[in-house]
């Protein structure tokens, strides 16, 4: 191919991506320099200018003496740390078990588990709500009427089941599309290696940790890093459910970014500390998923 | 590959163009708060032989749900009538307590304020009034207008004043919160023994005996003292203040004094009461939405809106879903006669810089709360008048008719301090919330209050 056609060629090519690149550099790299920047001033929303005045890592330094924060993202690891894992095992139990079943079943299951996902999340917060509800819920209707329990338990109102409260939520809405990526995954696996394992003599639990595993490490990669950015993002569930509470057992930093951003509207410079909230979060987010990638590299 | 370039060129210019049409407002249309997403509008076109105003054309009002201010048919009726009046186009957007601050903040930072906003004196004066979002009033008063206010209550004016002297609210109704009983299921526990029913009071030592009476006849939970957010937390407030005389701020409105023996014994007292729990699953409306549903035996979170139709569920007044009887009751404290939070609604209008839609938005004022409309932009709030006489015609006797709104009337003298308007407000009504979920987890009552307290006050600088 001509320098001239390789030239048409990129510039047709980059043409097709401005589109979206337009989108991307409007929506997520502006936004970002701006929330770096703004997280360095004292910006409110009482402010005639946009960015109030620069007060440098002062909203960094109060970070380190805010105990809700601290709490919050002690919460938010407690769920990237249990979330995480927990999906991902159970995707890869669930898509192991039903990937070699008929098409039919096999779309049944996809779309029983993807609910959760396509579901609006007020709406299943709604139902959950109801279920977790410390007078009429249907959670303590049944283990008190198996005797399990004596007193209802308040589940969403109780410091220590709070937190396992939202977790288990999440983990409902994010299994959905693990499972169907696992499943994808097993079934492109190279069968002739699978079948080469078995006529050496491997076991099960062989040809699935020695052949299989190996060839889905590009999708676990993925579900790794979408699940735990999922879950450090969690903030929608604690909005809609507790509000942080009981006594911030369930505050997340997503959620007191948002608690400082358009509740403490009154407050000096609190664009300029929830932004500083939310570089922090951006900082652990990318750790964890530089992490991830890096052990999955070595694996 | 030309027309591949065309094509991708093509589809550059159109999302480089719906970029730009995501950006600012040109500054004519500024605040016109049409940008809003969901909104719920009633845009009648200005009906022929109509007066030409002289400015504006269309203005925006968001409202919270203060009686059926919150309902699109009653208020689409008075403001095609103020149109047909005026000429005047009025776009509505209904708001909720839920996320209604969170709209209202984020169109301040992007500049996308409605003209009008209905709402009580915590926001309009003490929020964004305070913090120069909202434009002075001052001018849509007369003496005789005060005069008018004050002879009803002197506490209205004083709450729509800024420190400042500056009108942020222009007020139409008000009412006093109070607390709700079952009646019915206080009778089968022998409880109404304990109540004042002609007066709707009660002291501290008979709302002891009743909640006594109650739980030993239901056993469960007879009261919750919610806290799972803001969300009618001057019940909650209300109760702890009045059951020994407690304060909430000085006079002044100048700091947070909730840090009272008073409080902390009124806390002690509710924490250590069987049939009351602190719960932080619940906030006021889910309160009322249990007590409606027969769960709990009393409400903390009720005035005269949920009297006339509890829980807002059309299924007639003063009943539980069941049908049981529900009282209205002024909240215990040791002599009956108690201090009860208030609610002031009015209107208040955002300073867009443009003089015309101002101008548009003080003539709708005034229709609503200064002239002979007054009186169903009133009965749409379901509270009560702040004034006697609205543009020469009486309104006093607005609800005379209706006999549930005559009984309310026995708890408005026990309207207290309006200290809603105390600076750091959002933050404080926070700083309360949390400190009941303290509470209820067992630790120590004064440490916390006194914690709390401290950051209440922090925030107000």
């Amino acid at each position: 191919m001509s320098r001239a056609l390789q030239r048409r060629e990129d510039v047709a090519g980059y043409l097709f991506m401005l589109p979206s690149l337009i989108f991307f550099v409007g929506f997520v790299i502006i936004p970002m320099f701006i929330c770096i920047f703004t997280s360095l001033t004292s910006s409110n929303m009482n402010d005639t200018a946009m960015f109030g005045s620069f007060v440098g890592l002062e909203n960094f330094a109060k970070l380190f003496h805010d105990e809700v924060f601290q709490k919050g993202l002690i919460n938010t690891f407690i769920i990237v740390l249990v979330s995480v894992p927990t999906v991902c095992a159970f995707s890869l139990w669930v898509a192991s078990a039903i990937y070699k079943l008929n098409n039919v079943a096999l779309s049944a299951f996809r779309c029983i588990f993807y609910l959760p996902v396509v579901t609006g999340s007020v709406a299943v917060t709604v139902v959950w709500r109801w279920m977790y509800d410390n007078y009429t819920g249907i959670l303590n209707t049944l283990l008190s009427s198996v005797g399990l329990i004596e007193k209802n338990i308040n589940w969403l109102g109780d410091p220590k089941t709070a937190l396992g409260c939202i977790i288990v939520i999440l983990f409902t809405t994010s299994v959905g599309q693990p499972i169907v990526l696992y499943v994808s995954a097993l079934g492109n696996v190279d069968t002739t290696l699978i079948e080469a394992a078995e006529v050496d003599g491997a076991t099960d639990m062989q040809v699935f940790w020695q052949v299989k595993w190996p060839q889905m490490m590009p999708t676990t990669l993925y579900i790794l890093v979408i699940t735990t950015i999922n879950s450090f993002q969690c903030f929608a569930l604690i909005q809609l459910l507790t509000q942080g509470g009981p006594n911030h057992a369930t505050d997340t930093v997503m959620y007191y970014i948002y608690y400082t951003a358009f509740k403490l509207t009154e407050q000096a410079g609190h664009f300029g500390y929830a932004n500083a909230m939310g570089v922090v979060l951006a900082i652990f987010i990318g750790l964890m998923s530089a992490v991830q990638f890096r052990l999955a590299k070595e694996k | 590959m030309k027309m591949k370039k065309i094509v991708a060129a093509a589809l550059a210019m159109a999302m480089a163009l719906s970029l730009a049409a995501c950006g600012g407002q040109s500054g004519g249309q500024s605040g016109s708060g049409g940008g809003a997403g969901g909104a719920s509008s009633s845009t009648p076109p200005a009906q022929s032989g109509s007066p030409t105003p002289s400015g504006a054309s269309e203005i925006t009002l968001w409202t919270y749900p203060i009686g059926d201010w919150g309902k699109e048919a009653e208020v689409k009726a008075l403001t095609d009538a103020f149109t047909a009046d005026t000429g005047i186009a009025v776009k509505v957007e209904y708001l909720d307590y839920t996320a209604g601050d969170d709209r209202v903040n984020t169109a301040i930072t992007a500049e996308g304020t409605p003209d009008l906003i209905m709402e009580g004196p915590e926001r309009l004066v003490a929020n964004w009034g305070a913090n120069g979002h909202l434009v002075d009033l001052s001018d849509l008063f007369d003496d005789e207008d005060i005069a008018q206010i004050n002879e009803v209550n002197e506490g209205v004016m004083k709450a729509c004043t800024h420190t400042s002297g500056a009108i942020y609210e222009y007020p139409l109704v008000m009412t006093a919160h109070c607390m709700a009983i079952n009646k019915t299921a206080f009778e089968q526990a022998d409880a109404l023994q304990y109540l004042d029913l002609e007066n709707h009071t009660w002291t501290t030592e008979n709302f002891i005996k009743a909640v006594e009476a109650v739980y030993g006849e239901f056993g469960g939970t007879v009261g919750a003292v919610f806290c799972a957010g803001q969300g009618g937390d001057q019940g909650t407030r209300a109760l702890v203040n009045n059951l020994y005389g407690g304060t909430f701020t000085n006079a002044e409105h100048t700091q947070y004094l909730w840090n009272d023996p008073n409080n902390v014994k009124a806390l002690e007292l509710l924490a250590g009461m069987d049939g009351i729990e602190f719960d932080p699953s619940l906030d006021g409306g889910k309160e009322i939405t249990a007590f409606y549903q027969g769960i709990l035996k009393m409400a903390f979170c009720w005035n005269i809106a949920q009297q006339l139709n509890p829980n807002s569920a059309d299924t007639g007044a003063e009943k539980t879903i069941s049908g049981e009887d529900i009282v209205f009751m002024s909240f215990p404290s040791e002599t009956g006669k108690s201090q009860l939070c208030g609610g002031i609604w009015g209107f208040g209008i955002f300073d867009n810089g443009d003089q015309a839609r101002i101008d548009a938005s003080k003539q709708f004022i005034q229709w609503m709360c200064d002239s002979e409309h007054t009186a169903d932009a009133v009965k749409t709030a379901r509270y009560f008048a702040v004034r006697n006489t609205a543009g020469g015609a009486d309104i006093s006797k607005v609800w005379a008719d209706d006999p549930i709104m005559g009984e309310y009337t026995k708890l408005m003298p026990y309207l207290g301090d309006y200290y809603q308007v105390t600076t750091g407000w959002a933050a404080a009504r926070t700083e309360w919330w949390n400190m009941l979920q303290e509470v209820g987890t067992g630790s120590d009552i004064a440490t916390v209050l006194a914690a709390h307290e401290a950051a209440a006050n922090a925030a107000a600088g």
